[in-house]
């Protein structure tokens, strides 16, 4: 079945493939076309709203220092919860792919994964519980030293950081421990009859072979908390101001869609830089 | 340090992780059954909010509708997946790289801006919001994932079976269901899992495309806490961690997911 | 038989037709929502009533803009209804079926904010305060003056509504201005810049704020009357204050959307909800002032309506909110996104 299709393999093929990809279509690459056109509007084309094609959306981002200071603090976010996630998830996928053996190994995996699997908006709301100033952590800290204390990160950034680690953890053990497991025992084995030391083996082995693994966790992190709003919204209090939520006042509080998209736009053009500079070690971790 | 000790810290640092994870839900489970409304302790036993989750009309409205649309995407995205999967695998596709990349946007492109673009377009030709509005929406999130899971197991089969079947006289569609579609079906099933899940797990793409009163879970849980909560909340997300894990442990068995056997 | 089963179907039919659903959208905990409120009307009418919430005026006008057809009753503060109007989102008021105007405050029927294009776009429901609350644990005397929120000492347990509009009012009033012709803006940026620090969270519901202040994480935060009313009867240990600088005034009407589906049951809904006998019974609870005056009436002497505002002295203080132009609006929302940004 080589190069040359039967044609009735071709209209088979082609009536398997129309149904996705014609979803696809509809659903997400029609849209994106319309935010598109939408971001060059001066109002919504609908009703007997005037409107007219212009840059002003574009210039009102880029001319503006506000937009720029959340892009660049949501940004900051990003990077803050990538790099925490790979140093806490990194470990934690070792142990799972080279420490544990058997079925705990199964066991213990699928336990790392389940609750990336539960609904994100639950999980957050299940730290505004913990956080609270007269939460349970806060109780407990109390019960446990002899001193008075009454601590509340509710509404900080560190309460945002904390929700978004523990949301977005499980990609990085995910990847890293797939990327892990691929190393040869042997390997490692070798270098070691060869007198390596742990250090070397680690720094020198281990970390380059699993690198793509890391990188493809992060960047798995690193895009969907960029644009995150309601983690910031529930957890951040009045420090809670990022790009996603100023997005989402666009679309939910203001409308002024066609700014909404021209902030949109500049996001997923930022995300789509980062794409495609993370790009061959993505295609490493493919192979 | 010997290697047992090693691998001593490493579960131990295994067990601080789990606590991480889990510690959060298992404390808003328990303040489920907690009786105060203000989240105060101690800690009094009281299966009070679940009764009055029982009587909420909107919640339960709410949850009803995000299981039937789940059942509805979980159809549709298995069916379109797995077809496209087959086309895939079977034929050798011009394009077939391009299409392939296609599969990305829906999972890489962040939530928030795909559902804004839904919102636009589907108000620009008239679908407006609803409903319909958010099964479009869902099938496009959940269908790359379908495809992944399915195209995984394709990989195991061997095309060759398709050839003797077709050798021996049987048709297209009859190759399709009686021998294809039989040997990839825990991958099927396992596609069709990851669907519901995505679906009833969607918050963001839900926000944006739900109907007001014809809102979905995670949406009005995410009003309700913007607006003051109360811990029947509580009492409904611990039902629902309790059914995605559940979702999530059966599809694991499906998928071989993470498994090595 | 026959003709048993013909009645019955017949009777259905009936039910079917004047039984509506209809979706009310309001502020969360704000009198329409009240549980016997809406059983009483179920009983008394056959339509049942869905609640649907906003957090700002903003939001309410985008849910009305995008949502056609999903809402037959909304409130809308009179500072906002000429917009609403003038965007076509809101139907004139047909009085006639509202039985109770005749007893409605001439006033406040006659309100040029409710009657844009010339005609009733909302029929006015209740008017109140929009000013400041504090925790009396944390005062041994009440506050005079507004500059409590600026109390460093009080630093982390303030909290005004993230609204830009309501917080530019507050920093105008505190800076001696007048909150419908604010002149000095750079005085209100610098006020409400000094005030970012102070504020632990934004609050955007009655029982949003009610969680915070019994977690004790406010100690002073701006609130409604109404409200303040309701928090002191479910126990909370609050006071309302309105101090020297003054407080905001606002009427509250019922409006409904052009798009509406039952605008019969949506009339006779907003007729139940200017009922003396609905009033009289939210009143203890804490609402805002009636617009009924036979309502008014038949308050008793020691309601916290007529002790707070029925005071000449309070009432000289207060300053009604006009409706704002597009460019002040920007203007200000504008202003409140960079503070918040800035954070």
């Amino acid at each position: 079945m080589s190069g040359n299709l039967a044609r009735k393999d071709r209209t088979r093929a082609a009536l398997l493939l129309a149904p996705a990809y014609l979803w696809l279509t509809l659903a997400v690459f029609l849209p994106l076309s319309a935010m598109a056109f939408f971001s060059f509007l001066s109002d919504v084309p609908f009703g007997d709203r005037d409107w007219h094609v212009t840059l002003d959306n574009y210039r009102a981002v880029f001319e503006s220092g506000t937009y720029a200071t959340l892009l660049w603090k949501s940004l900051k976010l990003g990077m803050t919860v990538t790099a925490l996630s790979v140093l806490i998830g990194f470990p934690c996928a070792f142990v799972l792919a080279k420490v544990i053996r058997g079925r705990a190994r199964e066991a213990m995996f699928l336990l790392v994964i389940l609750p990336f699997w539960s609904n994100s908006l639950v999980r957050i709301f299940s730290w505004a519980i913990v956080l609270r100033g007269n939460g349970v952590l806060s109780g407990l800290i109390d019960a446990i030293l002899p001193w008075d204390v009454r601590i509340n990160l509710m509404f900080s950034p560190t309460a945002i950081v904390i929700g978004l680690v523990h949301s977005y953890l499980p990609y990085v053990i995910l990847t890293s421990y797939l990327a892990l497991q691929a190393i040869d025992d042997s390997l490692i084995e070798a270098a070691r009859s060869l007198g390596a030391r742990r250090r070397t083996i680690l720094l020198r082995l281990i970390l380059p072979l699993a690198a793509p693994g890391i990188i493809a966790g992060a960047v798995l992190i690193f895009v969907p908390v960029v644009g995150s709003f309601m983690e910031p919204r529930l957890l951040g209090g009045r420090l809670g101001t990022y790009y996603g939520t100023v997005i989402e006042d666009q679309f939910v509080a203001v409308f002024n869609w066609p700014l909404g998209a021209a902030l949109s736009f500049v996001l997923l053009a930022v995300i789509l830089t980062i794409l495609a500079l993370a790009s061959p070690a993505l295609r490493r971790s493919q192979r | 340090m010997t290697n047992r000790t090693l691998a001593l810290l490493g579960r131990g640092y295994l067990g601080l992780i789990l606590f991480f994870l889990y510690a959060p839900i298992l404390v808003m489970a328990a303040m489920s059954f907690n009786a105060s409304a203000f989240y105060q302790l101690p800690f009094s036993f009281s299966t009070e909010w679940y009764a009055k989750l029982w009587s909420n009309r909107e919640i339960l409205s709410a949850a009803g509708r995000s299981v039937w649309i789940a059942c509805v995407v979980t159809v549709l995205a298995t069916a379109a997946g797995t077809a496209a999967s087959i086309a895939l695998f079977r034929y050798d596709v011009p394009g077939k790289r391009v299409l392939q990349v296609l599969l990305f946007p829906p999972i890489a492109i962040p939530w928030l801006i795909t559902g804004t673009a839904m919102l636009i377009f589907f108000f620009g030709i008239g679908i407006g919001r609803g409903t319909p509005a958010v099964i479009i929406g869902h099938v496009a999130l959940a269908l790359p994932y379908v495809i992944v899971v399915v195209t995984a197991r394709l990989a195991t089969f061997d095309a060759t079976l398709e050839e003797a079947a077709r050798s021996l006289g049987a048709g297209a569609w009859t190759v399709t269901m009686r021998v294809t579609v039989p040997w990839i079906l825990p991958g099927i099933v396992a596609g069709g899992l990851f669907a519901f899940a995505v679906s009833f797990d969607q918050f963001v793409v839900s926000y944006f495309l739900s109907e007001p009163g014809d809102t979905t879970l995670p949406v009005l849980i995410y009003t309700s806490i913007r607006k003051g909560f109360t811990p029947e909340i509580n009492a409904i997300s611990t039902i629902i961690i309790a059914v995605s894990m559940g979702i999530m442990v059966l599809a694991a068995r499906y998928s071989n997911f993470g498994g090595e056997r | 038989m026959k003709r048993l089963l013909l009645t019955s179907a017949l009777a259905m039919i009936a039910q079917g037709a004047s039984a509506d659903e209809i979706r009310v959208l309001n502020w969360q905990g704000y009198g329409t929502d009240l549980d016997w409120a809406v059983a009483a009307f179920a009983e008394k009418t056959g339509n049942t009533v869905v609640h649907e919430y906003f957090t700002s005026e903003q939001e309410m006008l985008t849910k009305l803009r995008t949502n056609p057809g999903a809402y037959d009753v909304v409130l809308i503060n009179s500072a906002y209804t000429a917009q609403a109007q003038a965007e076509g989102l809101i139907d004139p008021i047909d009085t006639a079926k509202i039985t109770h105007f005749a007893d409605l405050d001439p006033g406040l029927t006659g309100n040029e904010d409710l009657n844009p294009a010339g005609a009733l776009h909302g029929v006015p429901w209740t008017w109140g305060l929009t000013s400041i609350a504090v925790n009396t644990g944390d005062f041994a005397e009440l506050p005079t003056s507004l500059s409590v929120l600026w109390d460093p000492a009080l630093k982390g347990r303030v909290s005004i509504r993230d609204d830009g509009l309501e917080a530019v009012q507050f920093a105008a009033m505190a800076t001696g201005q007048n909150i419908n012709a604010i002149t000095d803006m750079e005085a209100v940026k610098a006020k409400l810049t000094e005030l970012m620090p102070q504020i632990t969270t934004f609050w955007s519901s009655e029982n949003d704020w009610n969680q915070f202040m019994s977690a004790g994480d406010f100690a002073v935060a701006t609130y409604w009357s109404g409200s303040a009313a309701r928090s002191q009867a479910a126990g909370l240990p609050v006071a309302f204050v309105v101090p020297d600088e003054g407080a905001i005034g606002w009427l509250d009407g019922l409006s409904i959307p052009a798009s509406s589906t039952h605008k019969d049951a949506a009339h006779a809904f907003i007729d139940w909800m200017v009922d003396p006998e609905f009033y009289v019974k939210w009143e203890p609870d804490g609402a805002p002032a009636t617009s009924n005056t036979k309502a008014a009436a038949a308050l008793p002497e020691t309601s916290f309506n007529r002790a707070v505002l029925g005071d000449p002295a309070v009432v000289a203080k207060v300053q009604f909110m006009k409706p704002v132009s597009d460019a002040d609006r920007e203007a200000y929302l504008k202003l409140w996104q960079d503070l918040k940004a800035a954070q």
